[in-house]
């Protein structure tokens, strides 16, 4: 399968999804679908489901109904290794990096490519010239190339999640999953970071669903935004000349009860206080 | 907000008809472990009647003591030489052993640990073999393999191993299982398979406590090897008890400050290397991290920035890296101190190793001896001792231990509380007792029996007082901690008042303090059980005595028999600290 293949192409699908945790239903008959190259948006509160979605998308749960195919294939379907296959074509970013914070930059990137090695890697040398070479030019890709031999711990945020960017690239992906990967940074290395996913994306024509709780962010962002709110998807739509207040409006015409409505006017007050 | 909330709650209290006080519903469980906490408290003062611990009989045999000073005559050390070559030996087959613990704990503790672990079973059974190494003494183990090897290292390096493996694994497990698991998330993510989630996501994470948690054994077990010696493990320990049973007691007295002054340098250098290798600071108050602090302090104030503010500080090289040139690793300090602290443990275990002189061939050769020596230890029999005489002695071990408990309790609540920074009536004085309890702590229990024996003779005395000496160490340490952790609220408010300073510390310091007091206490408890069984191998009283003799005349029948007494006491201990944790909470 190679990139740019069929731009229409369906490469990401979720149909009726339901998911159960004990008695919280964490999502709600959600269904979803992502064509080649699209950057989506999936947008509402903390705890409207959008994580739960894409731990679907990886096969890091498996939801209580519905069916997921990501890649042609059917992940709720696989395991073993032909799950770790597909996980391997899905790069995935944390809303807390999750690097190892004693190792150094260099091995946390390297970490990326072990669905393509066999067996245990115990440090730097065992994963090869090559794999070294192509981890140091992911680092270069995303700007921190001289840090590569520094503990990941002593990164700043932004840079932390500059080096998940490079571990996740180093799987050579198809699709990039984004779970709040700006909600734990400040404004201005949130701005790059955004950035450089967006610049990466474009670049190697990558798939990307990213999970935000900004609108406007999201607005300017995304090709496409996708409203979730108590596990129900709630709005589709393209973001070319859409206006934030339309989201809003479309977002109150779905809201049943007034704590919603109160849920979304303190967010709107929020971003208009920012 | 809360006042708000709260105000009508209690205006509707006050108009409520006035009920009768809710009676604080004690649960029978609480009920019961508050007698069995009173019951024991009854026994340890019975106990520390029947060992016959009182105030004249101990000033009698000080004068004792004094007149055998005066025939031992002068402290004697063996020649230069042979004393090197003893102390490489020892250190050298404590490494070996620590280092097998270390090396067999890893899979024990990854089925142990309810993250990692494959299933319940898998775990079951990994706690199963965590509690059974613990419970067995390693010096059981030396008698076992001593007689199945012979003399030589290997019955020491095995018996330090296997024993070692309990604590080193369920510490092991207790940090797998406080890991984060976004980065074992984050390679799962990636398509990595169990193994490569387990080396790249939660080994990096545990490796420092790992090493940190092998050094600490190490201590332990170079204290521990002077046991080994009594049942014919090769070393210092072994000389030393050919040269008390020789009644040499000049020399083995200068054994015993031979392994004791081994004991804090080997202390110092394990602290120095956990500091310097995994960049933990020296925060403990044992006498290694305290002589480390004191000597990096000077060091430290110069540069304050610990490794982590230097290397983010640094800017970037000044040439423009490139993926080539970035290819070799530059030998900046990080590499070159890993480096060097590598070099040095590769060398420490080279040479440990080779000064053991490990006869591998005995590995194997050894399995045919198996069952001959299986037959022997089965089936467990008292043989020619009377059961009743093995019960006693297994009462008077039990006694030993409740006793010295009490005694260390009591000694500990007065050094503890006035070694606590918010009782002690002055700074000083804390810094007095906090010394004192480190010296204490410096001592191997081991060394201060052996030494009690010399001075008031064989029996339960020595015994009980070596172990309640050596617990004030640490049981002092462990109540000055927690009371210097109580909230600080109460002691104000009743300082407020106009209490005097003992009126605060019983009415604001010591109740706050009572739990963990008690925990601690049970702690104390279970570790003394297990100690007064051994120290009855150096003729300190109770149940070991019989152990030794029995495994010397190749009694082994009652061996096996005297160690499952052994074994189901210590468990029985274990239990009832455990449960009693868990109510007490």
């Amino acid at each position: 399968m190679t990139p740019h293949a069929d731009p229409s192409e369906t490469v990401v699908s979720l149909e009726g999804i339901t998911k159960r945790f004990g008695e919280t239903v964490a999502l709600d008959d959600a269904s979803l679908t992502v064509r080649r190259g699209e950057v989506v948006v999936l947008l509402g509160l903390s705890g409207s489901g959008k994580s739960t979605l894409l731990r679907h998308v990886d096969g890091l749960e498996r939801p209580t109904s519905g069916t997921v195919h990501v890649l042609g294939h059917e992940v709720t379907a696989l395991t073993g290794r032909a799950l770790r296959e597909l996980r391997s074509e899905v790069g995935f970013i944390f809303q807390q990096f999750e690097l190892v914070p004693s190792l150094t930059v260099l091995e946390n990137v390297l970490t990326g490519s072990l669905a393509a090695v066999r067996g245990p890697r115990l440090c730097l040398w065992s994963y090869g010239r090559a794999a070294r070479a192509e981890a140091l030019a992911r680092l270069e890709r995303v700007g921190l190339l001289e840090r590569a031999y520094q503990r990941a711990d002593t990164l700043s945020g932004g840079q932390q999640q500059r080096v998940a960017i490079a571990r996740a690239l180093m799987q050579r992906p198809q699709v990039l999953l984004a779970d709040e990967p700006v909600a734990s940074l400040d404004p201005e290395s949130s701005d790059q970071v955004m950035a450089l996913i967006r610049e990466i994306a474009v670049d190697e024509g990558l798939t990307v669903i990213c999970s935000l709780h900004q609108v406007d962010l999201a607005l300017s962002w995304a090709d496409r935004i996708v409203g979730l709110r108590h596990g129900a998807v709630v709005l589709d739509t393209e973001t070319e000349g859409l206006s934030k207040a339309q989201v809003m409006e479309i977002y109150g015409r779905v809201a049943t009860s007034t704590d919603q409505m109160a849920a979304i006017e303190l967010e709107l007050a929020g971003d208009a206080v920012r | 907000m809360t006042a708000v909330t709260e105000r009508p709650r209690t205006t509707e209290a006050h108009l409520a008809p006035r009920a009768a006080p809710p009676r604080r519903r004690a649960s029978p469980e609480r009920v019961a472990a508050v007698l069995t906490v009173v019951a024991l408290l009854v026994a340890s003062v019975v106990a520390l009647r029947s060992v016959e611990i009182d105030p004249a009989r101990m000033l009698q045999s000080w004068s004792n003591a004094e007149r055998f000073f005066g025939r031992v005559g002068a402290v004697e050390f063996p020649p230069l030489g042979e004393l090197l070559q003893l102390t490489a030996l020892t250190l050298g087959l404590v490494i070996c052993g620590t280092l097998l613990a270390a090396v067999l704990s890893v899979p024990v503790a990854v089925l142990a640990a309810s993250n990692t672990t494959p299933g319940p079973v898998w775990r079951a059974a990994a706690r199963f073999v965590t509690v059974l190494a613990r419970a067995v003494p390693d010096v059981v183990l030396a008698m076992v393999f001593v007689l199945l090897f012979s003399l030589g290292t290997l019955p020491g390096i095995l018996a330090i191993g296997l024993h070692s493996v309990g604590m080193i694994s369920k510490l092991f497990a207790d940090a797998i299982e406080q890991i984060d698991e976004g980065p074992r998330t984050a390679v799962r993510a990636a398509g990595g398979t169990r193994l490569q989630q387990f080396t790249a996501g939660v080994l990096p994470q545990v490796l420092p406590s790992w090493v940190a948690t092998v050094l600490h054994r190490n201590d332990i077990n170079l204290r521990g090897s002077v046991i080994l010696g009594y049942v014919g493990v090769v070393g210092l320990g072994m000389e030393m008890s050919f040269a008390f049973k020789s009644l040499d007691y000049g020399l083995g007295l200068g054994y015993a400050l031979v392994i004791f002054v081994l004991c804090i340098v080997m202390e110092i250098v394990s602290s120095s290397v956990r500091a310097a290798m995994l960049g933990i600071a020296p925060t403990g108050r044992g006498l290694g991290d305290r002589v480390v602090r004191r000597a990096t302090r000077r060091r430290a104030a110069g540069s304050s920035a610990g490794v982590v503010r230097e290397t983010v500080g640094r800017a970037p090289a000044a040439a423009p890296a490139s993926v080539d040139s970035m290819l070799r690793r530059p030998w900046d300090r990080t590499r070159v101190r890993n480096t060097s602290w590598g070099a040095i443990a590769v060398a420490v275990v080279v040479a440990s190793v080779l000064v053991c002189d490990v006869a591998w061939s005995d590995l194997v050769t050894v399995w045919a001896g198996v069952p001959a020596v299986a037959v022997q230890f089965w089936p467990p029999s008292f043989g020619s001792y009377e059961t009743s005489t093995m019960v006693a002695a297994m009462g008077e071990t039990i006694a030993i231990a409740l006793a010295a408990t009490l005694l260390t309790l009591v000694a500990s609540v007065v050094i503890g509380s006035l070694a606590a920074r918010n009782v002690a009536p002055s700074r000083g004085m804390r810094s007095g007792m906090r010394l004192l309890l480190v010296g204490i702590r410096g001592v191997p229990e081991v060394i201060l029996a052996i030494v009690l024996i010399v001075v008031t003779g064989l029996g339960t005395q020595a015994g009980t007082l070596a172990l309640a000496l050596g617990g004030v160490g640490l049981l002092g340490k462990l109540i000055a901690d927690s009371f210097e952790e109580v909230s600080a609220g109460p002691e104000r408010a009743l300082a407020a008042t106009g209490a005097t300073r003992l009126q605060v510390y019983a009415g604001a310091t010591l109740p706050q303090g009572t739990r963990a007091l008690v925990g601690h206490t049970f702690y104390m408890l279970d570790t003394n059980i297990r100690a007064a069984t051994l120290l009855g191998i150096v003729g300190a009283g109770g149940v070991g005595y019989y152990l030794l003799n029995a495994s010397q005349g190749s009694n082994y029948g009652a061996v096996t028999a005297i160690v499952l007494m052994i074994l189901v006491t210590v468990l029985a201990v274990e239990g009832l600290a455990m449960w009693m944790r868990k109510v007490l909470r």
